[in-house]
C-alpha cells in the first residue's frame, strides 16, 4: 500500500500555519520524488495540535501534532523515507500509547464522521465514504416522503442549533403546510462567541450538509435551498460552493434529482453580515428577503409563512449532517446512544482555560465533568476548575459543583445554562464570573437589532450595572436590579437573543452571588480580575528596589529608594496596574 | 374549530374572536384598551414596544398584542400586576433614552403651569384674545401678573443660554395680549358652566381670593367673596405702587371676574364682622385666601421708636387714605432686599424724600427683588448700603428715630437656603441720620378669626401650622374642615401673585370636587420629558441651532418724568414689536405634546423618566426637509414611519441605521430626504406616536388645543377626509380622518402641507371695483346692481359664464342656472376643461371603485404619476404591491419618471393616444376582442374595425414610440389578465387618450367587470362636479342633453322660467377669440395665472366687462372689472363629486371671512333676476337632487358605444387646473423643495 500524507487544512491548520507544513511537504516530495500521495484534509478536532499531518502506510495510522514546515522535513524524512515514526511528535495512532488517544477514542464520530478523514472539495471522496448514498437509497427503494420524517423522528434528532426541537417534527409542519414552492434553508450563521463547529463543518464535510438538506427537501416538499452563511467563513464558502457545483454536476441538485419524478431542488448561498441575531430563523429569513435582520413574532412559525411567506424549514448546520448517517444507519442506531430524552451526539466547541480546545463530539448522557477533564485533559497550567459557559451569550455558567451534569436538553436547562449550539468556555479560579458576564452582555447588547424595547435599553442598562460593579461603583440593589431587568427582558422580546440575553448574568448571580456581593459589598473582586477593586501592594521582601514600577506610576503612588523595598500609596492609587504589568520581579502583590 | 369564529376566553369572559385577528384587536372590539405605540392598523404587526403585552395561559413571558393572533380556546389576560410592571418598565426604558422636553422649561417652571410656549404662538399670529383665554385657563389675572410678576419663567428660559443673555420677554408678552384683550371691543370672555346650584365663600379679594372666584364661578358655582378692605385687590393695590400697577387695570380685571357673577362684599373681616356661622348656613364651602397681611418690624433695640414703620403698612396706609406722603428734606432707610423694599424705595422718591437708603446685609447679588427693579431704583436716584445691618435705633427726645447704628457685614459660609450667610464685621459700627425707617423684611399671618371658626364648627378643627400660618393638605389645600379650603400666602407664608393663583386653582379643583361630592383628590400631574433629567443645558445646546435675536426692551417713563404715580412701564409699542419679541421663543416643548401616545401611556402609567436613566443618544434635529423634521431624540423606533413609507406609501425613503442602543431612523442612504425617494406625503408624521416626526411649520405651533374640523379635500379627485385643526380660524395643521374613499385616514402631500392658504391675511372680504385702474370697495348690493345691469344691457349670447373645478356642487349649479335662467345664454364652461375636447365626458361610466384596487391581479398605470398627483390612490396601489403582491406596469412617456421605483414594468412611448390606439388595433387585427361583451353591450364595433382597418398601423407604432412586440406584449398581458385595472390621470392623458382606453376596456370585456377596467384620475375635486352640475354648452343637471325636450320642460317647470337657451354651437373658446363675449363672469377660476399658452390673458383682457370672484388678487382678478369674494368650501359646506362620480357632503366648519358667502351672492344676483325661493345651500341641493336623472335599478344597463377618433387632441391650456390654490402650493412647494 502507498503511504499516504495528509494535512488538516482547516482554518484552524492554516491558522497555525498548515499552509507551510503542506507546501514544504509536497516541494519535499517533488525534489526529492518521493513515493506517497500527499492530500488534504481538513480539521479533526485536534485544533490545540495543529498543524496536524497524518500518516497512513502499511503499518497503521498516526497523526503528528504541532508539525510546522521544519518539523515536517523531520517527520517525512524518518517516517516516510526511513520507515521509522517520530515517536516524539506522534499525537495519536492506533499502535501504541501517544499523548491525545484519549482524546480521540472517547469520541463517537456521527456528525464529524467525515471530518479530518477526507478531502472536502472531492465529491469522490465523499462518495467513496458512502456519500449520497442516503438520497440514493431513499430514491432506489422508493421511500416516501412520510417515512423518512418518520425515520427522522424515531431517531429523536433534536435541532443542533440550540433549539432541541425535534427535527421530524419541524419537518412533518413544513410538509403539511400545503404550498407551490417551499424551501429549506441551512442556518450557518453561527455566531456564538466560542463556537466553531459549524464552521469545521462546513469546512470539512460540505456534502454531508448538502445531502442532508436534499434528504430535507425531499421530505418536506421543498423547490428551494439556502445556505445562509456568514460572510466571515470564506474558506466554508469556497469548499459548499465546490460541492454544490458537484452536487449538481452529479444530478444530486437539479430536476427530478436522480431520476424522483418532479423532485426539482436547489441550493443557492446567501452570505450573512455577521449579525448574531441573524441566526434567529425569522431575522435570517428577513436577511435573505434582502430586509435588514430583524425578528418578528412567531407564530406564524416558519413551517408555515417562511421565506417569501412559503412553508419553510430551517435546521442548524450540525442538525443536516446526521440525515444521511440516519437514513443510512436507521433511527434505533442513531437513539442508542444518549439519553431518553437526547439521543445521538453532540459536538462541543471547546475554549477558554482548557488544555485541549478543540472540537469533540460526544455522545449525549456523558458528564459536563467527563467532556472538560477526559477529553479536554482538565484545565490549564493545573488550575482549578471553577464553572463552564454552555450555549455562548444566550447560555448560562455551570459551576464546578454541578459538573456532573449530564450532556442532555433537559438536564442543561434545568441548570439555568442551555445546550446551545455547542459552545462551551472553561472558566478556572482566575476567572471573574461578574466580568464573565459583562463579557457576554456585552456581546449581546452590541448584537441586539435595536427592535424590542426590553433588549435595546434594558440590555444596556444591565450591562451598565455590571460595568458600574466592576468598576468599584457598585451599589446595594445593584443585583436585585439586574435581577429585575434580566427577568423583564426575558419576557418581553421578540426573538431568542432578547429572551436569552440575560441569561449569563442570572446563572452567575444564581451560583456566583458571593462574588456579586464582594464586588459590591466589599469592593474586591475574588478571581483579582477586575482592576478597580484591586489593592496594589509592594512585597516587601521580594522588591529590589528598581524604581522601575515607581517611574511608570502615572498617579505618583508609588515612593521608595533605590534598592530600597517601595511602597503604594493606597490614597493616590487608581488601580490602573501599571506597576503589576512593569514589574519583573513580581513584586506587586494583588489583593 | 368553527370556521366561522374562534372562542377566546378574554379577561375571564367568553368572547367571540374572528380568525385571523390578533389579541390586540379583539380587546379594542371588546372595549379592552391596550396600551400600543408600534401598532397602526394600515400596517402589518409589528411588535417591537412591548407595551401592548398580555398574558396568554400556556404562553412563556408576556404576549404583544399586537401581533399574537388568535387561537381557539386562547385565554387572555390583558392586565395584571406583572402586565402593569413590564408596560411601565418598557416605558421607563424608553424614556430613559428620550432626550426631549414635553414642555418648556418656562411652563415647567411657572407654579401656576401659563402655557408660555401656547400663548406664545397665538400672539405670533395676532390672536390676542385666544392667547388670553389660553392664559386664563391658569391664570385669570394677565394684565396684572403681565405688570408685577417675578417671572420664574424668564430666568428659567433658555433663549438665556445664548448670546444675547436675556430671556424671552414672556411678561410682556401676556401683558401686550391682556391690554390688548382689555382695551378690545370683544375680549374673551370664559364660558361658564351650567349652574351647579352650590355657593362659595371666598375670604379676601386678593390675587388668591380673585382667582377662587374665577376658577370656581367658571364651573358654575356661585362664587362670593368677603373683603375686609374697601376695594378689591389685596396687596395687589394696597402693597403694590401704582407707578407699578395701575389700579385702573387691577379694576378692569377684577370686573372682568365680577362680570361673570361673582359678587363681592366689601367692609367684612372675619372674626370681626362676619362670623363663620353665617358662612356656614349659607355656603356649600368655603376658601379662606387671607394673605399675610403684618408686617414685621426691623427687628433691633429701639425699634419702638416713632417714624420706624413696617413698610407694608406704610404703602397701605398710602393707598387706604389716599394721601401721598411729603418727605421733602427728609431722609429714608429702607431696610430689606426684597421687592417690598423696592416698591418703599421707590415710592419715597416719589413722595420727594431728599434722600432714600436701602440697607441689605448682603450683597446685590443676594437680593431677591427683581433685578430690573433694583435697575429702576438706582436709575431714580436710591442708594445702597450693601453688607450693612442695622443695630440699634437711636431715638431724639421726641421719642421718633434720629439715628440707626449699623454694623458692616462680611458673607460666610452658604446657609439653608444657598445664599452666603452674613456674618457682622467686629468694631464696624457707625451711625447714620435718618427721619424715617421703612422696615421691609417679612410678613405674617394674621389668623385671629380662626377662634371664630372652630367654635362655629363641629366638622371638625382649623389649624395653624408651626411658622404660624393656616395648616392645609399640601396637595388638596383641604383644611382640617372638609368644606374649608385654604390658598396663598395665608397657607404658604408670603410669597409671589403667581403662587397664590397656583394655589388658588388647586384650591378650587378641591372645592369642586368637595360641591361635586366626588373624592378630593390633587389634578393629576402628566408626565413630562426634561432635558435636564438627563444633562443641565448650556449654550452650546443651541448656539448652533438658533440665531441671535435682541430682546425687544420695554420702553419706560424717562427717569425724570417719575417724580409722581404714573406707570413707568410703558407696553409694547406695537404689534410688530410683540410678533417681533414671539421669535426670540425657541420653542423648547415638543410640538406633539397633545397627542402623543408615550407621555400619555406615562402618565398613565405613572413612569418615571429616571427609573432607568443610563447612557443616552443625543441627535440633531433633521431640519433638511423643508415639511418634514426628523428628531431622534424622541424616536421610540416603532419603526412606523420606515414602514408606513414602504408599506402604502411604497417610497421606501426612511430606514434604520445602525444596530442596538445605536439605532435610529434616517432617510435612506444618509441623504436628505427630499434626495430620497421621499414623497412629501407625510405619512410619516401621521402615524409617528411621539413627536420624532413632526411637521416643520414656518410658524409658531404653539401647540395650542385646536377645534377638529371636518371636511373634503378641495385639491384633486379623489375626495380624501381631513381634519383641519384650527383655533378659532387659524389652521394650525391639517390631519387625515377616515372617509367614504380614504378609509384609512391617509391624505397626502397637499392636504397636509396645502394649508397656508387658509390663513392668509390677504383675503379678499368683500366686492371691489376698479375705478380709475384700481380697485375700490363697494356694497355687495351695488355690485349685483353693476351685474344685472351689464347682463340687460347686451344680446344673451355676448355673456359667458365659467366655473372652476375646485367649487361645490351648489356652486356650480348656481352659476349655470343664473346664466340659462337669468341671462338667457348657454355660453357656460370652465377653463378647466376648455378646448379639450368631449373626452373626458364619457371616461366616466362604469368604472372600477378605488375599493377594487386590492383585489386586482395586474395594476396599471397610464400616463399617472399617481405618487405625486393623486398620492392617495398611489397608497392603495402600492399597498396592493408590497402587501399582496400585485404587479403594477407603467406606461409612460417621462424619461424620468417618479414612479420608476415603485413599478414592476416600464414601458416607455411618445403618446399615450397612439399606443393605446395601437393595442386596440392590434387586438381587433389579431381577432382578440371578447367578442361576447361586445356584441352584447356595445354598439358601433363594425364601424370602429372599419375605420381602424383604414389607418396604418406601423405609422401608430411610429406615433406611439414603440416596437410592435411591445404593443403586442402588453396587449396580449392586459387581454388575458384577470382582474386587470388601469388607471390614468386627465392630466396627463388627453380626452382623446380617454376615449381610446374606453375602447380598449371594452374590446377586451372588462369595463364594468369587478375589479378590472378604467380607474379615471381627475385633476381637480370638483372636475366631475363640471358636468353633472351643467357647467357645459350642450349639457344640463345631471349630464342631460340640452335637446332632450322632455327634460328642457322640466328645468323649465323648476326654474319657473318660460325659455331656456339650447345647446350652443359653437365652442367658447371660438367665441371669446371672435370678440363676441361683452361680459365675462369667472367664478373660481386663474385662467391668466394660470395659462400655458400665453393667449388668454388677451382674450380676457379684450372683453369689455369682466368679473371675477376669487379668495384672492388673482391675475384674472387683478384684470377683471369687478371682484367679488370668494368663500372657501369648509366656509359655505356643501358637496363635491369625486372622480368616482361619490358625492361627497361636507358641513360648514369655519366661519366665512367675507360679510356675505358666495352662495349667498349667486342666490341675491339670481334673485335680481326674479328667480327667487332659494334660501340657502340646502335649499341648492334639494333642486339639484329633483333635475338629477332618476335612477330605475330594473332597466336594462345603456349600451355602451366604440368611438373612433382620428388623431390625438392634446390641448392642455391651463396648468394646476386653473386653480391659484393649486398652483400657489404647488409654487411654493417646488421652491422650498429647491432651497
Amino acid at each position: 500500500m502507498t503511504t499516504t500524507v495528509t494535512v488538516g487544512l482547516g482554518s484552524c491548520g492554516i491558522a497555525a500555519g498548515a499552509n507551510k507544513t503542506y507546501d514544504k511537504i509536497k516541494a519535499l516530495k517533488e525534489s526529492e520524488n518521493l513515493d506517497f500521495s500527499l492530500k488534504k484534509t481538513s480539521c479533526i478536532g485536534m485544533c490545540y495540535r495543529e498543524p496536524l499531518v497524518e500518516i497512513v502506510d502499511d503499518t497503521g495510522t498516526y497523526i503528528y501534532g504541532d508539525v510546522d514546515a521544519e518539523r515536517a522535513i523531520e517527520v517525512i524524512e524518518k517516517h516516510v523515507n526511513q520507515q521509522d515514526p517520530v515517536r516524539d511528535y506522534i499525537v495519536y495512532t492506533d499502535l501504541f500509547d501517544a499523548p491525545e488517544n484519549g482524546f480521540m477514542n472517547s469520541q463517537v464520530k456521527i456528525v464529524l464522521r467525515n471530518c479530518g478523514y477526507m478531502d472536502p472539495e472531492s465529491i469522490d471522496e465523499y462518495e467513496a465514504r458512502e456519500g449520497y448514498q442516503a438520497m440514493k437509497r431513499i430514491a432506489e427503494e422508493k421511500i416516501g416522503a412520510d417515512q423518512v420524517i418518520e425515520t427522522i423522528l424515531k431517531s429523536g434528532l433534536r435541532g443542533r442549533g440550540g433549539g432541541g426541537f425535534p427535527t421530524g417534527l419541524k419537518w412533518k409542519f413544513a410538509r403539511a403546510n400545503q404550498s407551490d414552492e417551499k424551501y429549506v434553508i441551512c442556518n450557518a450563521d453561527e455566531g456564538d462567541p466560542g463556537a466553531f463547529m459549524d464552521r469545521s463543518i462546513l469546512e470539512g464535510d460540505p456534502h454531508s450538509v448538502v445531502e442532508g438538506m436534499i434528504i430535507a427537501a425531499y421530505a418536506i416538499g421543498a423547490t428551494g435551498g439556502v445556505i445562509y452563511c456568514r460572510a466571515e467563513y470564506p474558506l466554508a464558502i469556497k469548499r459548499l460552493n465546490i460541492a454544490l457545483g458537484q452536487a449538481r454536476q452529479r444530478g444530486y441538485l437539479g430536476n427530478d434529482i436522480l431520476g424522483v419524478n418532479d423532485f426539482n431542488f436547489d441550493i443557492y448561498i446567501k452570505e450573512g453580515a455577521g449579525a448574531f441575531v441573524c441566526g434567529e430563523e425569522t431575522a435570517l429569513i428577513a436577511s435573505v428577503e434582502g430586509e435588514r435582520g430583524m425578528p418578528r413574532k412567531r407564530p406564524p412559525f416558519p413551517a408555515e409563512s417562511g421565506l417569501w411567506r412559503k412553508p419553510t424549514n430551517i435546521n442548524n448546520v450540525e442538525t443536516f449532517n446526521n440525515i444521511p448517517w440516519i437514513i443510512l444507519n436507521g433511527a434505533e442506531a442513531f437513539a442508542s446512544w444518549g439519553t431518553e430524552k437526547s439521543k445521538g451526539t453532540k459536538v462541543f466547541a471547546l475554549a477558554g482555560k482548557i488544555r485541549n480546545s478543540g472540537l469533540v463530539e460526544v455522545p449525549m448522557g456523558i458528564t459536563i465533568h467527563d467532556v472538560i477533564m477526559k477529553l479536554g485533559g482538565g484545565i490549564k497550567e493545573g488550575k482549578k476548575f471553577k464553572a463552564v459557559q454552555l450555549g455562548g451569550p444566550s447560555g448560562g455558567c455551570i459551576p464546578q459543583y454541578l459538573s456532573e451534569t449530564i450532556v442532555d436538553y433537559d438536564s442543561v436547562n434545568a441548570t439555568g445554562a442551555i445546550m446551545g449550539s455547542g459552545g462551551m468556555v472553561v472558566m478556572d479560579e482566575s476567572t471573574c464570573m461578574v466580568d464573565v458576564a459583562k463579557f457576554f452582555l456585552d456581546f449581546t447588547c452590541k448584537e441586539s437589532c435595536g427592535k424590542c424595547t426590553f433588549c435595546r435599553v434594558g440590555t444596556v442598562r444591565m450591562l451598565e450595572i455590571l460595568e458600574r460593579i466592576t468598576n468599584r461603583e457598585g451599589r446595594e440593589g445593584d443585583i436585585e436590579k439586574l435581577e429585575e431587568l434580566a427577568y423583564e427582558i426575558k419576557d418581553n422580546s421578540l426573538c431568542g437573543l432578547g429572551q436569552t440575553a440575560p441569561n449569563p448574568v442570572l446563572t452567575t448571580i444564581k451560583y456566583f452571588r458571593d462574588e456579586y456581593e464582594a464586588h459590591i459589598i466589599h469592593k474586591k473582586c475574588p478571581a483579582k480580575v477586575c482592576r478597580p477593586l484591586l489593592t496594589y501592594t509592594v512585597d516587601q521582601e521580594q522588591c529590589t528596589g528598581c524604581m522601575v514600577c515607581l517611574k511608570n506610576c502615572p498617579a505618583n503612588a508609588i515612593t521608595g529608594e533605590r534598592k530600597q523595598p517601595h511602597l503604594v500609596n493606597q490614597e493616590l492609587c487608581t488601580q490602573c496596574g501599571v506597576c503589576y504589568s512593569k514589574c519583573k520581579f513580581d513584586s506587586i502583590i494583588l489583593t | 374549530m368553527s370556521d366561522q369564529y374562534l372562542n377566546i376566553i378574554l379577561d375571564g369572559k367568553i368572547v367571540k374572536g374572528n380568525p385571523g385577528e390578533t389579541i390586540l384587536q379583539l380587546a379594542t372590539r371588546n372595549g379592552i384598551e391596550i396600551p400600543t405605540l408600534c401598532n397602526d392598523e394600515r400596517l402589518e404587526p409589528y411588535s417591537s414596544c412591548f407595551v401592548c403585552v398580555v398574558e396568554v395561559e400556556g404562553m412563556r413571558g408576556h404576549q404583544p398584542s399586537c401581533s399574537t393572533r388568535l387561537t381557539e380556546g386562547m385565554k387572555i389576560s390583558t392586565y395584571n400586576e406583572s402586565i402593569r410592571k413590564s408596560r411601565k418598565m418598557a416605558l421607563e426604558l424608553m424614556l430613559s433614552n428620550h432626550y426631549a422636553d414635553c414642555l418648556g422649561p418656562c411652563t415647567q417652571t411657572c407654579p401656576a403651569g401659563v402655557d408660555v410656549q401656547g400663548y406664545i404662538s397665538l400672539i405670533e399670529k395676532g390672536n390676542y384674545s385666544d392667547a388670553i383665554a389660553l392664559i386664563k385657563e391658569t391664570n385669570p389675572l394677565p394684565a396684572i401678573c403681565g405688570r408685577v410678576c417675578v417671572r420664574p419663567c424668564e430666568t428659567e428660559c433658555r433663549r438665556n443660554l445664548l448670546d444675547e443673555g436675556a430671556p424671552v420677554g414672556i411678561d410682556y408678552l401676556k401683558r401686550f395680549a391682556a391690554d390688548w384683550d382689555l382695551a378690545s371691543k370683544d375680549k374673551f370672555v370664559p364660558d361658564i358652566q351650567p349652574s351647579t346650584g352650590k355657593k362659595v365663600a371666598v375670604i379676601g379679594a386678593g390675587p388668591g381670593g380673585l382667582s377662587v372666584g374665577y376658577f370656581m364661578q367658571v364651573q358654575g358655582h356661585q362664587v362670593d367673596i368677603f373683603e375686609a378692605a374697601t376695594q378689591p385687590g389685596g396687596w395687589l393695590r394696597y402693597g403694590i405702587p401704582e407707578y407699578r400697577l395701575p389700579n385702573d387695570i387691577l379694576d378692569q380685571e377684577v370686573k372682568n371676574i365680577t362680570d361673570l357673577g361673582v359678587q363681592i362684599f366689601y367692609n367684612k373681616k372675619l372674626g370681626q364682622n362676619l362670623s363663620y356661622k353665617e358662612i356656614t348656613g349659607k355656603y356649600d364651602a368655603t376658601i379662606l385666601t387671607i394673605g399675610s397681611q403684618i408686617g414685621t418690624g426691623v427687628g433691633c433695640e429701639g425699634d419702638d421708636a416713632g417714624n420706624v414703620y413696617s413698610g407694608i403698612d406704610f404703602l397701605k396706609n398710602m393707598e387706604m387714605t389716599g394721601q401721598r406722603y411729603d418727605f421733602s428734606g427728609k431722609t429714608i432707610a429702607v431696610v430689606g432686599g426684597g421687592n417690598t423694599a423696592m416698591d418703599c424705595c421707590r415710592t419715597s422718591i416719589r413722595c420727594h424724600a431728599d434722600k432714600v437708603y436701602v440697607i441689605y446685609r448682603r450683597t446685590e447679588k443676594e437680593m431677591p427683588a427683581n433685578p430690573i427693579e433694583i435697575h429702576e431704583s438706582k436709575l431714580e436716584g436710591v442708594e445702597y448700603m450693601f453688607l450693612t445691618l442695622p443695630k440699634r435705633v437711636n431715638k431724639n427726645a421726641k421719642g421718633e428715630v434720629e439715628t440707626v447704628t449699623c454694623i458692616r457685614m462680611e458673607l460666610g459660609e452658604p446657609d439653608a437656603s444657598g445664599r452666603r450667610r452674613p456674618v457682622p464685621v467686629e468694631g464696624s459700627e457707625f451711625d447714620i441720620r435718618v427721619d424715617y425707617i421703612l422696615a421691609a423684611i417679612g410678613q405674617k399671618t394674621d389668623v385671629n378669626f380662626i377662634d371664630d371658626i372652630n367654635t362655629n364648627t363641629s366638622a371638625g378643627e382649623l389649624k395653624i401650622n408651626k411658622w404660624g400660618d393656616i395648616d392645609a393638605d399640601r396637595h388638596t389645600l383641604q383644611t382640617g374642615i372638609p368644606s374649608v379650603f385654604a390658598a396663598g400666602d395665608g397657607v404658604t407664608g408670603p410669597a409671589t401673585i403667581i403662587e397664590a393663583i397656583a394655589q388658588a386653582r388647586i384650591a378650587s379643583h378641591s372645592a369642586h370636587q368637595c360641591l361635586m361630592g366626588e373624592e378630593i383628590t390633587p389634578a393629576g400631574k402628566p408626565f413630562t420629558s426634561k432635558r435636564e433629567n438627563f444633562k443641565k443645558q448650556v449654550k452650546e445646546d443651541y448656539a448652533g441651532t438658533f440665531v441671535n435675536q435682541l430682546r425687544e426692551e420695554m420702553p419706560v417713563l424717562e427717569a425724570d418724568q417719575r417724580m409722581n404715580f404714573d406707570e413707568v412701564e410703558l407696553g409694547y409699542a406695537g404689534e410688530e414689536v410683540a410678533l417681533h419679541e414671539t421669535q426670540r421663543c425657541l420653542e423648547c416643548g415638543c410640538n406633539a405634546f397633545f397627542d402623543c401616545d408615550l407621555q400619555q401611556y406615562s402618565t398613565d402609567y405613572n413612569a418615571d423618566q429616571k427609573g432607568y436613566a443610563g447612557a443616552y443618544k443625543e441627535y440633531q434635529v433633521d431640519f433638511r426637509h423643508p415639511y418634514i423634521e426628523i428628531d431622534n431624540n424622541k424616536c421610540i423606533l416603532c419603526s412606523r414611519c420606515v414602514r408606513i413609507c414602504r408599506e402604502v406609501v411604497g417610497a421606501n425613503a426612511l430606514g434604520l441605521v445602525n444596530r442596538g442602543f445605536e439605532t435610529f431612523v434616517a432617510p435612506s442612504m444618509g441623504e436628505a430626504l427630499q434626495d430620497s425617494d421621499c414623497e412629501s406625503c407625510g405619512m410619516c408624521i401621521s402615524t409617528c406616536p411621539t413627536g420624532a416626526i413632526s411637521e416643520n411649520m414656518l410658524f409658531k405651533p404653539g401647540p395650542v388645543r385646536t377645534t377638529q374640523a371636518e371636511t373634503i379635500c378641495n385639491y384633486c379627485s379623489i375626495g380624501c377626509s381631513l381634519s383641519l385643526n384650527h383655533l378659532n380660524g387659524f389652521v394650525m395643521n391639517v390631519s387625515g380622518t377616515p372617509g367614504q374613499v380614504n378609509e384609512d385616514g391617509n391624505i397626502c402631500r397637499f392636504s397636509r402641507f396645502g394649508y397656508a392658504y387658509l390663513n392668509d391675511r390677504s383675503r379678499i372680504t368683500s366686492p371691489m371695483k376698479r375705478i380709475n385702474g384700481t380697485f375700490e370697495k363697494i356694497t355687495f348690493e351695488q355690485a349685483f346692481q353693476i351685474i344685472h345691469e351689464k347682463i340687460m344691457a347686451v344680446d344673451p349670447d355676448e355673456n359667458a359664464f365659467f366655473a372652476g373645478a375646485r367649487l361645490t356642487n351648489e356652486e356650480m349649479y348656481l352659476i349655470q342656472k343664473l346664466a340659462r335662467a337669468g341671462a338667457k345664454t348657454g355660453n357656460i364652461g370652465s377653463f378647466h376643461y376648455l378646448n379639450r375636447g368631449d373626452g373626458y365626458r364619457m371616461d366616466e361610466s362604469l368604472n372600477a371603485s378605488f375599493g377594487e384596487i386590492g383585489q386586482a391581479s395586474r395594476i396599471y398605470l397610464v400616463g399617472s404619476e399617481i405618487n405625486m398627483d393623486n398620492a392617495v390612490a398611489g397608497f392603495m396601489v402600492s399597498n396592493a404591491r408590497t402587501k399582496g403582491n400585485v404587479p403594477v406596469v407603467l406606461v409612460t412617456t417621462k424619461e424620468e419618471s417618479a414612479m420608476a421605483h415603485k413599478v414592476d414594468q416600464i414601458i416607455q412611448v411618445k403618446s399615450y393616444y397612439y399606443f393605446i390606439k395601437a393595442v386596440n388595433h392590434y387586438l381587433l387585427a389579431n381577432k382578440l376582442e371578447n367578442a361576447l361583451f361586445l356584441r352584447d353591450r356595445v354598439d358601433g364595433l363594425s364601424e370602429y374595425r372599419d375605420q381602424m382597418s383604414t389607418e396604418d398601423f406601423a405609422a401608430q407604432l411610429d406615433k406611439a414610440g414603440v416596437t410592435e412586440e411591445v404593443v403586442k406584449a402588453f396587449a396580449e398581458q392586459y387581454n388575458n389578465e384577470l382582474n386587470g385595472i388601469i388607471l390614468f390621470s386627465e392630466k396627463e392623458v388627453s380626452g382623446n387618450g380617454s376615449i381610446a382606453l374606453m375602447n380598449l376596456a371594452m374590446i377586451s370585456g372588462k369595463l364594468g367587470k369587478s375589479a378590472n377596467g378604467l380607474i379615471v384620475l381627475k385633476e381637480k375635486n370638483n372636475a366631475q362636479g363640471l358636468f353633472d352640475m351643467g357647467i357645459s354648452r350642450n349639457y344640463g343637471v345631471g349630464g342631460r342633453s340640452l335637446t332632450d325636450q322632455a327634460y328642457m320642460k322640466c328645468l323649465m317647470e323648476a326654474w319657473k322660467v318660460n325659455t331656456i337657451p339650447g345647446p350652443v354651437g359653437e365652442c367658447l373658446k371660438v367665441n371669446l377669440s371672435q370678440g363676441k363675449v361683452r361680459n365675462i363672469f369667472i367664478f373660481g377660476e386663474d385662467p391668466v395665472g394660470c395659462e400655458i399658452t400665453g393667449s388668454y390673458r388677451k382674450l380676457i383682457e379684450q372683453i369689455p366687462f369682466k368679473v371675477v370672484q376669487d379668495y384672492f388678487m388673482t391675475d384674472t382678478a387683478l384684470a377683471a372689472d369687478l371682484v367679488l369674494p370668494a368663500s372657501f368650501p369648509a366656509e359655505i359646506g356643501g358637496t363635491f363629486s369625486n372622480t368616482q362620480k361619490v358625492i361627497l357632503e361636507f358641513d360648514q366648519v369655519l366661519p366665512s371671512r367675507p360679510e356675505m358667502d358666495s352662495i349667498h351672492q349667486l342666490i341675491n344676483i339670481l334673485k335680481s333676476f326674479g328667480l327667487n325661493g332659494l334660501a340657502g345651500r340646502e335649499d341648492v341641493f334639494s333642486e339639484i337632487i329633483r333635475l338629477l336623472p332618476q335612477t330605475d335599478e330594473d332597466a336594462p344597463a345603456e349600451k355602451l358605444a366604440l368611438i373612433y377618433t382620428h388623431d390625438d387632441n392634446s390641448n392642455r391650456s391651463f396648468n394646476y387646473g386653473c386653480d391659484y390654490i393649486v398652483k400657489r402650493f404647488e409654487e411654493d412647494f417646488e421652491e422650498r423643495m429647491q432651497e
